[in-house]
């Protein structure tokens, strides 16, 4: 049985309207009055799992789940051994280091060595700073990075940018791009060498269907 | 103060061991067919010893110093090991070697919580480099498969050697980008790449080499090859045929895929590689391949021998026999259980229980040590399910019960 791993939160509707278009239906996600975590399409013919978008590929690296789609940001972040196939080019936004509006710092180089810099991306913050050559100590968060800053904890975030609404509201500017993300589609590399429950095939689908979205 | 073990670290409990141990007999019969002896190894290793391969990331091995401060290791895997073993302490002994292991092995892992000692049992066949070789490996595998019911899996096989001459049309500074993209099926990377059309359409090929393997061969066949590179797929094609004609007409077999997009980011295996996967894809059961530089590297002149081996993971092989019943369910019980009715025909309960043990060499025969109330013994025998109960009077006479 074909299962697909979905993220919750902001890749979900564009998700599933893809899926839609290979004819896998699981639009009940997306029901406000869902509370099921596990749906069949309405053919019966492939399962999906609605997950923490950090929880994607953990579900497809232990195979319980032989497709899944998460943001390249959780990718880049926790490395998992995952076969990553398509670039599905939705969910657009980067991962940037951001000051406070009122700090002297206009680049991520400025900043002095060793200052704190609070973020949920732990490893890709450390590898960003280890390329500059310049010691920070990265303070690990789970959720409103942008306190980090607002409260003198931290002198600046490493933190995703979608519109950058919530860090203009917020006094905090961008100073840095670190990388570009977009949504992908992930497979446990296993089923994808033993094609297993048609996975190419469909694989095949979901690229046709992102080819013909990108060429309208 | 509690006591408990390290993190990552597990006991293995008579039950444990007994199904283990069924995994295990198994396949050593198997080897033991095929004429391979045990070789038994340092479980410490130093860890240039360890190294030495080029195939083992030193942060996974679990290090210590020794007195002198000298570092060791743990080994997290056999072939190192036996490769030092084997130069040094069998030159001069008649070629091939088989050997087999049966053993533990311990391995780091970043996220640290997960298990460190794994058992591992395997084969090294040294001194044997020709098709037939790599034939009695795979044939060694699919026996091992087969021998526990696991016909269901799958072989997917590779050839290390040719993949990695076929990536040596790529421009040499992106050549590493373009095997680690292969190795981990990263397609987005491999699209990203700054390489040429024509290029990026080989490594998007290479990247999906696989399936029935004489239709792979076919594929491979039409590339424009080097005359080293079509000998290896002319071998490889012999070795397709070997199997053939060696499984005949036998019904249940492991199937086997070859997969050319099987390799490597280091350059340890130098011909076949292979993985034994379940049939839902989700346990690695044994993985393997050949490896003719590597007893060189532990030579003291540098002379290399060939060398192919395998090794069956029994963890992930317990994992996927456990749901299907064939495990044993619990430990033997014992056939006897001798019980003296006084103290003072300890010694006859004793001398009687030997008697027993001697009738049989594979009777098991408890003697009741403290009990006194046989209300008591037999509640005990019936939790033990065990049958029969023998009273012994202080002159050793034998009064025999059954339990049902």
């Amino acid at each position: 049985m074909l299962t697909v791993a979905l993220p919750k939160g902001g890749l979900l509707s564009d998700s599933i309207r893809l899926l839609q278009s290979i004819g896998l239906d699981f639009s009940a996600f997306l029901d406000a009055s869902n509370r099921q975590l596990e749906i069949w399409d309405t053919h019966q013919t492939a399962k999906a799992l609605l997950v923490r978008n950090n929880d994607v590929p953990v579900y497809v690296e232990y195979g319980q789940a032989q497709l899944g789609i998460v943001g390249y940001d959780i990718l880049r972040e926790k490395q998992p051994r995952v076969a990553q196939l398509l670039d599905l080019h939705y969910g657009q936004c980067r991962l940037s280091v951001a000051v406070k509006a009122s700090s002297p710092y206009r680049s991520a180089i400025e900043l002095p060595p060793h200052s704190r810099v609070a973020s949920k991306f732990v490893n890709c913050a450390h590898t960003y700073f280890q390329g500059l050559d310049l010691p920070v100590e990265i303070v690990p968060l789970y959720g409103s990075v942008e306190l980090g800053p607002i409260t003198g904890m931290s002198e600046a975030i490493v933190d995703l940018v979608a519109s950058g609404r919530t860090l203009k509201e917020n006094n905090l500017i961008e100073i840095d791009p670190i990388f570009e993300s977009t949504a992908r589609l992930i497979a446990h590399p296993l089923s994808y060498r033993l094609n297993q429950d048609g996975v190419q095939d469909r694989i095949e689908q979901i690229r046709q269907a992102i080819e013909t979205a990108r060429r309208v | 103060m509690v006591y408990q073990p390290p993190v990552g670290a597990r006991d293995l409990f008579p039950l444990d061991v007994a199904q283990k141990r069924w995994i295990e007999d198994r396949l050593q019969q198997v080897f033991h067919g095929w004429g391979y002896h045990r070789i038994i190894t340092s479980t410490l290793e130093r860890l240039d010893t360890l190294m030495a391969g080029g195939a083992i990331d030193p942060t996974t091995v679990i290090q210590l110093q020794d007195r002198e401060g000298e570092f060791l290791g743990l080994r997290p895997e056999l072939t190192a090991s036996i490769a030092r073993a084997a130069v040094t302490r069998l030159a001069g002994a008649p070629y091939p070697q088989r050997l087999y292991y049966n053993a533990n092995v311990f391995r780091r892992t970043a996220r640290d919580t997960r298990q460190h000692e794994f058992y591992q049992a395997g084969v090294e066949l040294l001194g044997a480099g020709s098709v037939a070789a790599d034939a009695e490996m795979l044939l060694l595998v699919l026996d091992c498969l087969r021998n526990l019911n696991l016909n269901d899996s799958t072989v997917i096989l590779g050839e290390a050697g040719l993949t990695r001459s076929l990536l040596s049309s790529f421009p040499e500074a992106l050549r590493p980008a373009v095997r680690s993209a292969i190795a981990h099926l990263d397609r987005i990377q491999l699209e990203q790449l700054p390489l040429t059309d024509e290029l990026r359409d080989r490594a998007l090929l290479l990247l999906d080499l696989r399936g029935q393997p004489m239709d792979v061969l076919q594929r491979v066949s039409q590339l424009a090859l080097a005359t080293e590179q079509r000998a290896t797929v002319n071998r490889l094609k012999s070795l397709m045929e070997l199997l053939q004609q060696a499984i005949g007409s036998s019904p249940a077999q492991p199937n086997i895929l070859l997969d050319l997009s099987l390799i490597q980011t280091f350059d340890y295996y130098t011909g076949i590689v292979f993985e034994a996967v379940s049939a839902t894809g989700q346990q690695v059961l044994g993985q393997g391949g050949r490896y003719d530089q590597l007893l060189g590297l532990y030579h003291p002149k540098g002379e290399s021998q060939p060398g192919i081996g395998f090794v069956m993971n029994i963890e992930g092989l317990h994992q996927v026999l456990l749901p299907t019943g064939c495990l044993p369910t619990q430990t033997p019980p014992s056939d006897w259980l001798v019980v003296p009715n006084s103290p003072e025909s300890h010694g006859a309960a004793f001398t009687y229980a030997q008697k027993i043990r001697e009738s049989d060499h594979r009777v098991r025969v408890e003697v009741e040590l403290e009990r006194s109330s046989p209300d008591e013994v037999r509640s005990y025998a019936q939790r033990r399910q065990i049958q029969q109960i023998v009273w012994i009077d202080p002159a050793g006479q034998p009064m025999i019960e059954s339990i049902d």
